[in-house]
């Protein structure tokens, strides 16, 4: 490999087709002259613009564009070498940093020699070990190209707000999967909303046995084995179910809050009670209606109940989870789009109340496809106030646009599985943590499976790694139409 | 400049499909470099024919000569003795100059593959890229003569074809005379009197065989009487495809052994990896770009 040019933080390297380099990779260009080097990450290979080699391309195809057959008697046996040149290339490498006796800085302003330095590749365990990508809390998330193993710290999701995006099935929720895992693992507690009850199982391996997980994965069915009773429940957490996810207008929130008000004083806070007051309170009729409508979705939702013995579930399993690790799973796989929103409401206004009183410690929340169940306002308080509080959310999805702009600025970690569509890319290159011609280039030729990690976690030198596999039960097979027909 | 007559009357040409063989030689050398002490030169040679709807070829080279003042003799007597070349006529004690030596070992290369060609090919069309004008620079009467006499003893036709000419007529250059006649024609073109020792061993013609203006020199060998000549013609082009008047095999000829610049830097890689030899100065890669068609008659 050859130094060949440098503009900006981008270096040119020409390389042979005995150097094996692929996107994604990192050279290590050293000048011992001046006793440093430069870190580089391949983000793109393209053939070397060699000069006159179209004519040569468009010389080679005679009329009708078939190839002529021939023989070649070649004694200096000069043939490979002219394929050697054919087959050179040129590596668009972006300078990631600069190494002085061993110690790493993101300076790029210097220019090592072209003709005296030695360009040569970098494992990726030899760059973590000097990025200090270590740390006592080890997540592995699989391996490297060279067959070494990705390994980050759990310590650095702690405090951070976290993407998962990828096109549909290129393995964002076994991601998602692996890190709350071991999350837990580390005795931290989780809170998957888990829209497709893909999270159900995780506690069973592939063949049916209870793994290490099965007594700290605690699964929560809405109107099933998670209910909430009306006398648990917070006037503010109601009214913003009521507001948020029914869309109860005003004047109807201020009549409902004096009857909250009243059935509290005479601790007749139940469904029927609450019913009843709206049956006979003395109000508008229109008010009365709206109300009714609302009370009868909260009812019809199942998800309340009047017996608070059937509705200790979640607070119960998150202390537990805050005691030895273990992770909520809010099934939201049969819950209707309205219920959702409910049950979310519920369960994040429950997390920042056991938050503010320092029940819990912190919270993990993985969300998948947030944008269908989370109500616009919250997209600012996850990153502020929830955040504050030790909300540290994970967001995974396909769509990447259906996260706010201001998410994928504030974003620490980004985890990229692969993308083809330009549209997709842009979004996510607006990420502070990405730049666009890195996610641009690099993701777009992602295998399934394989992730590009940017961000703290791989101390902003982005890594692509090929998830893991993890043995653990997946969701019941795929309903097919045409399975059982061939 | 040489003034000549232009036919009045073209030879319209009729397509003849019955298969022929049709056979083309062409070279190509180049100077890759310099080094302190002279020149680096590289040859090579194509054979392309076409047979039975398919082109096949066969490559000679690249071979690279490392030409300087003191072996060019040597180098130069002993090409010629292993192409087998006879005695020159004239200046024979001379070898050439460095400057010549590239056009001067090609052309050893091509009248080496001409006359494999006349040797193997039967009732076939063999074509040449340039004139069968002998007694110039390296083309001896004698070797050319063979080269036509073997040929035609396997019942083989050679046809030289030339895009760039300086003979004229009326002040026009001969292939830029166009009639309002429809091609595929011939013109025949008369009162070609080359300075001696220069010899035409041909008949030389204007062809056109496609719509555009592109024509070409054409010289049949003249031993070959005007009738088959004409039969000839009409056999290329039945059997082989022309773009811009020009024939497939020839241009494929061409094609496979002119050199491109990525050719150029294989090779002067190969030579300073293998032979230490220091290159000094490099030729432009730049104006390595060549057009589709052959040398033409000056440059071999
Ligand atoms: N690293 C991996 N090793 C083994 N299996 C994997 C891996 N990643 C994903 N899979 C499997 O591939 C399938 C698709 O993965 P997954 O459901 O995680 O994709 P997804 O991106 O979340 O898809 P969707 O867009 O539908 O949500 C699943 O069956 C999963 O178990
Ligand atoms: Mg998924």
């Amino acid at each position: 490999m050859k130094l060949y040019k440098k503009e900006g933080n981008i270096i040119q390297i020409l390389s042979f087709p005995d150097e094996t380099v692929e996107k994604g990779d990192y050279l290590l260009i050293q000048d011992n002259y001046v006793r440093k080097a430069l870190i580089v990450q391949v983000i793109d290979v393209q053939f070397a613009n060699i000069p006159g080699i179209f004519e040569e391309l468009l010389r080679s195809l005679p009329d009708g564009g078939e190839q002529v057959k021939g023989e070649d008697f070649d004694p200096l046996e000069i043939a490979p070498h002219i394929t050697y040149i054919q087959d050179a290339r040129l590596l668009r490498c972006k300078i990631r940093a600069t190494m002085e006796n061993e110690i790493l800085n993101p300076n790029s302003s210097w220019l090592p020699s072209r003709s005296k330095s030695t360009i040569k590749k970098m494992s990726i365990p030899t760059l973590l070990k000097l990025a200090k990508v270590d740390g006592k809390l080890p997540i592995i998330l699989g391996g490297t190209k060279d067959s070494m193993l990705l390994t980050i710290d759990a310590s650095s999701l702690d405090g951070r707000l976290n993407i998962i995006t990828g096109k549909k099935e290129t393995g964002k929720s076994h991601l998602s999967k692996l890190l709350m895992l071991n999350l837990v693992g580390y005795g931290a507690t989780v809170v998957v909303f888990d829209l497709n009850g893909e999270y159900i199982n995780l506690g069973v391996t592939s063949d049916g046995k209870r793994n290490g997980y099965y007594n700290k994965i605690h699964v929560l069915t809405p109107s099933k084995n998670f209910k909430v009773a009306l006398k648990q429940l917070h006037l503010r957490v109601l009214l913003n179910i009521l507001v948020h996810a029914l869309h109860l207008p005003g004047t109807s929130t201020r009549e409902f809050r004096h009857m909250w008000q009243s059935l509290k004083e005479r601790d007749n806070l139940t469904l029927h009670e609450l019913g009843e007051v709206i049956r006979n309170w003395r109000c508008n009729n229109h008010v009365r209606d709206a109300l009714f409508s609302r009370y009868y979705s909260l009812v019809n939702s199942g998800f309340f109940t009047d017996n608070v013995a059937e509705a200790m579930l979640l607070e119960e399993r998150l202390f537990r989870a805050k005691k030895e690790g273990g992770a909520i799973v809010i099934n939201l796989r049969n819950t209707s789009s309205m219920d959702r929103q409910i049950v979310v409401e519920y369960v994040l206004g429950k997390l920042v109340e056991l938050l503010t009183n320092w029940k819990l410690k912190a919270v993990f929340l993985f969300a998948e496809e947030a944008h269908i169940y989370l109500r616009e306002t919250y997209w600012d308080d996850i990153i502020t106030r929830m955040r504050h509080f030790g909300i540290f959310t994970t967001f995974i999805t396909n769509q990447p646009n259906t996260i706010r702009e201001n998410i994928y600025r504030q974003a620490d970690n980004i985890f990229l599985l692969n993308f083809t569509n330009e549209h997709d890319l842009e979004a996510v290159s607006r990420a502070a943590r990405a730049d666009a011609e890195t996610v641009k280039s690099i993701a777009q030729d992602l295998p399934p499976r394989h992730c590009l990690v940017l961000g703290k976690a791989v101390k902003d030198f982005p890594m692509v790694v090929k998830i893991k596999a993890l043995d653990i039960k997946t969701m019941g097979e795929t309903r097919l139409f045409f399975k059982d027909m061939n | 400049m040489q003034t000549v007559q232009i036919g009045s009357q073209p030879i319209t040409l009729k397509r003849k499909t019955e298969h022929t063989v049709v056979a083309a030689v062409d070279t190509s050398s180049m100077k890759i470099g310099e080094t302190p002490k002279g020149m680096l030169i590289t040859v090579r040679g194509a054979c392309v024919w076409k047979q039975r709807r398919q082109y096949r070829y066969l490559r000679f080279g690249p071979f690279i000569f490392h030409v300087t003042d003191e072996n060019k003799r040597d180098v130069y007597n002993a090409l010629r003795g292993g192409f087998s070349v006879s005695p020159y006529e004239h200046n024979n004690n001379s070898s050439p100059s460095l400057l010549q030596m590239p056009t001067r070992i090609a052309s050893f290369l091509e009248r080496w593959q001409h006359t494999m060609l006349s040797k193997t090919v039967t009732d076939g069309l063999i074509l040449f890229d340039g004139s069968l004008t002998s007694g110039v620079a390296d083309t001896s009467t004698q070797q050319m003569k063979k080269i036509l006499d073997e040929a035609r003893k396997r019942g083989n036709i050679v046809l030289a074809f030339s895009k760039m000419t300086n003979l004229r007529s009326n002040g026009y250059l001969i292939t830029d005379v166009l009639l309002g006649h429809k091609p595929p024609y011939l013109l025949q073109i008369a009162g070609l009197k080359p300075k001696p020792p220069i010899l035409l061993l041909g008949d030389v013609y204007v062809a056109r065989f496609t719509k555009g203006n592109y024509s070409f020199r054409l010289d049949i060998d003249k031993e070959v009487p005007i009738t088959c000549q004409i039969e000839a013609v009409e056999k290329l082009l039945g059997n082989d495809l022309f773009s811009q008047s020009y024939p497939e095999t020839l241009r494929l000829a061409h094609i496979f052994c002119t050199f491109t610049a990525n050719e150029v830097i294989a090779m002067q890689r190969f030579i300073v990896h293998k032979f230490d030899l220091k290159i000094i100065n490099r030729p432009d890669m730049h104006k390595l770009l060549f057009g589709p068609f052959g040398k033409g008659e000056n440059a071999s």
